[in-house]
């Protein structure tokens, strides 16, 4: 009976908790299947009583949304490849290279990651200007590596820690050049890591908003965050678009996430992971 | 590794034999040769989109600079005047107020929250697989999209909150207005930054507890110490370094929140409800006062370093840069 009561007790704090965590979820999705009539009610219903589709044609459609999709993908994608090519290499450097110079650089990486955006934003936007690339792809996806390449450096480092030392010096031994061993010992190994930074980067840039908010204007170029703020931001909000949009703008993360996270959690301690 | 040494003109190589001091500086230069050029690109970009950006931003808040002159580069030198001015304008000053407290509270409340999470995962209840995936999902949901699910469901008109309120008898919540004011603003807010977050803690103080032996607790219970004992004398103290990382993250986090407040704050009257973060992006943005958001900028920015330094402190006694 004791053992009932306590146990009782956590499982009622479980199912709470869980209530918390996913409700919102579950009103955002029951939310995008309702017809107007039964979102803008008093007497919202729990359970949809005719769920319907047309709501996601309809935002992918007319509401721009299915393009900021679009360039959402096409900038998180360029924020991704460019920052594992250019961060990959840093992070080996930083991993095998222990002196006091590395230090000193590894502290600077990772300082940077916790800067707030607002204090790096007006002379990005200054630049990008100067460029002639505000409002283009490339203004997001260069800029997007100021905080995404020392995240991929903090996290790819501790992938490469994680493998050891003995090997390369033994793929040496056998004469492999330092380019050789890394090419084929040390890459491949990283491989987990390297995809699990992948991941983390492109999310960089599919959540990022501040600068996006900065430097796009057009309609055409608006990645879903931006057209979110819009939709949002409007006095007679349409909330069916609005949540259709964001079910469709977190499907990916969600899954991603579910699939991966258990190297999430390594990748946490190697490094900083923020939603 | 045969690019840069390969530049020693062929004639002197027959030169033999080579003055030690050369053949060191070769050796040198060979063996830096990969290294530099693998930090090389990360360098360049980290100084050309973080570090210039900086410095340029602590310049600008020592000018009067205004829209035309942020292109053509023609603005006045005005020493603190900025600064002073962050401190006695009533708006940014209280946003500078409103981040620090309301900063702290998501910090308190996504630990304390998160931490009991922690505890309860620990458990390894039936269904604890399912808890897991369920306590996971809110950390990937996109702050922007976060923020649009809970302003609909703090809607006043139509939202679910104000309708579980007032079937459970708080009649005073039917068509309750949470962005009408900025303490039920923030209440709507603080809900929304705590769903967010406190699913990292809860997994990384999950990680930290399953590192505490079972025989160290086993042996504190022999010795009679009762459950809130154990919490307190064993497991608290042995989570310390993990707990003082997590705070200083969510601080820092917490501290230069953007996204939910410039969508959810966004109607709050006088935009009395702004951060520093977001008002120093309006006074530069909205307000062509890029002098005068740089100051705004810089101040948090400084609140900020003193907290990265303590976590780069810590992170250096963990051992990790050695």
């Amino acid at each position: 009976m004791k053992w009932l009561l306590k146990r009782g007790w956590m499982y009622a704090a479980m199912l709470a908790v869980s209530a918390f965590a996913l409700f919102p979820i579950y009103w955002v999705v029951i939310t995008s299947l309702k017809p107007r009539s039964e979102i803008y009610t008093r007497t919202p219903d729990l359970w949809p009583s005719d769920p319907q589709w047309d709501q996601y044609p309809r935002v992918l459609g007319e509401g721009h949304v299915g393009r900021a999709l679009l360039n959402s993908l096409i900038v998180a994608s360029g924020t991704m490849v460019i920052c594992l090519l250019v961060s990959a290499g840093a992070a080996y450097v930083l991993a095998r290279y222990r002196v006091r110079i590395t230090r000193i650089l590894l502290i600077l990486v990772l300082m940077t990651q916790m800067f707030p955006l607002v204090v790096l934003v007006i002379p990005l936007f200054v630049t990008m200007r100067k460029a002639g690339l505000l409002g283009t792809y490339w203004s997001l996806i260069i800029t997007y590596l100021a905080f995404s390449v020392p995240l991929a450096i903090w996290v790819m480092r501790g992938f490469v820690l994680s493998i050891p030392d003995e090997l390369e010096h033994a793929a040496r031994i056998d004469g492999a050049t330092r380019i050789g061993a890394m090419w084929r010992v040390v890459l491949p190994l990283a491989a987990p890591g390297l995809a699990v930074t992948a991941v983390l980067s492109f999310l960089e840039g599919w959540k990022e908003f501040l600068l996006a908010l900065t430097f796009i204007n057009d309609e055409d170029r608006k990645t879903v965050p931006l057209v979110l703020q819009s939709f949002v931001g409007r006095g007679d909000t349409d909330w069916g678009a609005v949540m259709a949009t964001s079910v469709l703008y977190t499907l990916p993360v969600a899954v991603v996430f579910v699939l991966a996270r258990k190297h999430l959690m390594t990748a946490r301690t190697a490094g900083a992971v923020k939603g | 590794m045969s690019s840069a040494p390969a530049a020693v003109p062929a004639g002197r190589s027959k030169r033999a034999p080579r003055p030690p001091a050369m053949a060191i500086a070769r050796r040198a230069v060979n063996r830096l040769t990969l290294p530099v050029l693998l930090l090389l690109p990360s360098l360049i970009i980290i100084a050309g989109l973080v570090g210039y950006p900086l410095v340029r931003t602590i310049y600008l808040s020592f000018t009067d600079t205004g829209l035309g002159d942020l292109i053509y580069g023609t603005s006045e030198w005005v020493g603190l005047e900025n600064f002073k001015e962050v401190f006695t304008d009533e708006h940014l000053r209280t946003s500078l107020v409103n981040t620090v407290v309301f900063g702290t509270a998501c910090v308190i409340g996504t630990m304390i929250f998160g931490f009991a999470v922690a505890l309860l995962l620990n458990q390894r209840l039936k269904g604890n697989l399912l808890f897991g995936i369920a306590v996971l999902l809110p950390w990937a949901v996109p702050a922007l999209a976060a923020s649009a699910i809970w302003k609909w469901l703090f809607d006043a008109r139509y939202g679910f909150v104000n309708w579980a309120m007032v079937n459970l008898g708080f009649d005073g919540f039917q068509d309750y207005a949470w962005f009408a004011d900025r303490e039920s603003a923030y209440v709507a807010i603080f809900i929304t930054v705590v769903w967010q977050s406190f699913p990292f803690v809860a997994l990384s103080l999950l990680a930290g507890l399953q590192t505490i032996p079972k025989e160290t607790l086993q042996a504190a219970a022999v010795d009679g110490a009762n459950a809130f004992q154990r919490f307190r004398l064993v497991t608290l103290p042995l989570l310390r370094p993990i707990v003082a990382v997590l705070v200083i993250f969510s601080t820092i986090w917490d501290f230069k929140i953007f996204d939910q407040i410039y969508v959810m704050a966004a109607g709050v009257p006088d935009r009395s409800a702004d951060t520093a973060a977001v008002a120093a992006y309006r006074e530069g943005f909205a307000l062509s006062h890029y002098g005068l958001g740089s100051a705004v900028a810089v101040v948090l920015f400084l609140i900020l370093l003193a907290f990265a330094l303590i976590y780069v402190r810590l992170v250096g006694k963990e051992g990790e840069f050695s």
